[in-house]
């Protein structure tokens, strides 16, 4: 893989990589300071990543799970608390209907624990295979399917809760 | 009809299976059993559909307000940082490699006065401690200054 299309490949997975940072590391800036990190981490050694070993996506999606574990480290803390979604404003493309039931989401996964906020974003947002989540939480394959059914129950459990 | 309990995940039916089975990530054989059990059970199918919703609201949210043209950004702006390090990298080695080869001239050349060159050689190592004390002390500036970061 050519070092642009890597380069265009990072840009495009910038977005769903901030997702899986602040999911776990509450704070959005904080977040894409992890994905700023990651970015310079792939670009100063690109033949870290070996394309025949499978696709970009989930391998710098590790890249950035890792980097939220070292600032969490750094700042002592396990699993923070998710801070509201950084600009509550109404996105011109973006419905408020639309956006409150966004708003209702954010705070109900808020509401369950990071491990399973993690889980539920890379299968559900950014659709990454078992095989994959595996490979990205570093957990065995054969507890992907029971985890992730945990996290969506809890997840409804507590938009239940909500009242959404 | 219950299938075995191995991945119910308390709801004592088809439990996990359901997610793998929404997830397309089933055996065949397992999807068939659960089909079996679906055809049967309104309680999973119900579950199944809640499952389904879920996800389709997870996947069509928006989670993250930071748009593509952020990281396209940082990606250039990362581009620049790395060829301008390269620029200076050059500049700087070729400007010892002449500054060294010009000094390593001046020192062997015989036909220079040796006060002359103790002269010459006294004006350059002075302008050199003044910047090496200049750089130090911007140095200590840059780190402990707290306004750094405030905009004018």
């Amino acid at each position: 893989m050519k070092k642009s299309d890597i380069r265009q490949e990072l840009v495009n997975l910038g977005s769903g990589a901030h997702v899986l940072a602040f999911q776990i590391l509450g704070n959005s800036d904080d977040a894409a300071d992890a994905v700023h990190d990651a970015f310079a981490k792939v670009l100063a050694r690109p033949g870290a990543f070996d394309f025949r070993r499978g696709p970009l996506k989930p391998w710098f999606l590790r890249v950035v799970r890792n980097r939220c574990f070292d600032l969490l480290r750094h700042r002592r803390v396990s699993d923070p608390a998710i801070e509201e979604l950084a600009d509550p404003a109404l996105q011109p493309d973006h419905r408020l209907e639309i956006q409150q039931r966004d708003e209702q989401l954010h705070r109900a996964l808020s509401g369950i624990s990071g491990d399973q906020r993690q889980i539920l974003v890379l299968r559900d947002y950014l659709d990454l295979s078992y095989a994959e989540l595996a490979s990205v939480l570093q957990i065995a394959p054969g507890t992907v399917m029971s985890r992730l059914h945990r996290a969506r129950l809890a997840l409804k459990e507590v938009l239940n809760e909500n009242g959404e | 009809m219950k299938t075995g309990n191995k991945a119910t995940g308390g709801s004592g039916h088809v439990g996990a299976l359901i997610s793998g089975y929404l997830d397309g990530e089933l055996t065949q054989q397992q999807r068939q059993s659960v089909d079996v059990h679906l055809a049967d059970c309104a309680e999973c199918s119900d579950r199944l559909a809640e499952l389904e919703a879920l996800r389709k609201r997870v996947s069509g949210a928006r989670l993250s307000r930071v748009g593509d043209d952020v990281w396209r950004e940082q990606m250039n702006d990362m581009t620049v940082k790395v060829s301008r390090g390269i620029g200076w990298l050059l500049f700087l080695g070729g400007l010892l490699l002449i500054g060294g080869f010009g000094i390593y001239q001046f020192v062997i050349d015989t036909s220079v006065e040796p006060l002359f060159k103790l002269m010459v050689s006294a004006v350059y190592l002075g302008l050199g401690a003044l910047f090496v004390s200049v750089l130090r002390q911007r140095l200590v500036e840059r780190k402990t200054d707290k306004y750094k970061n405030v905009e004018i």
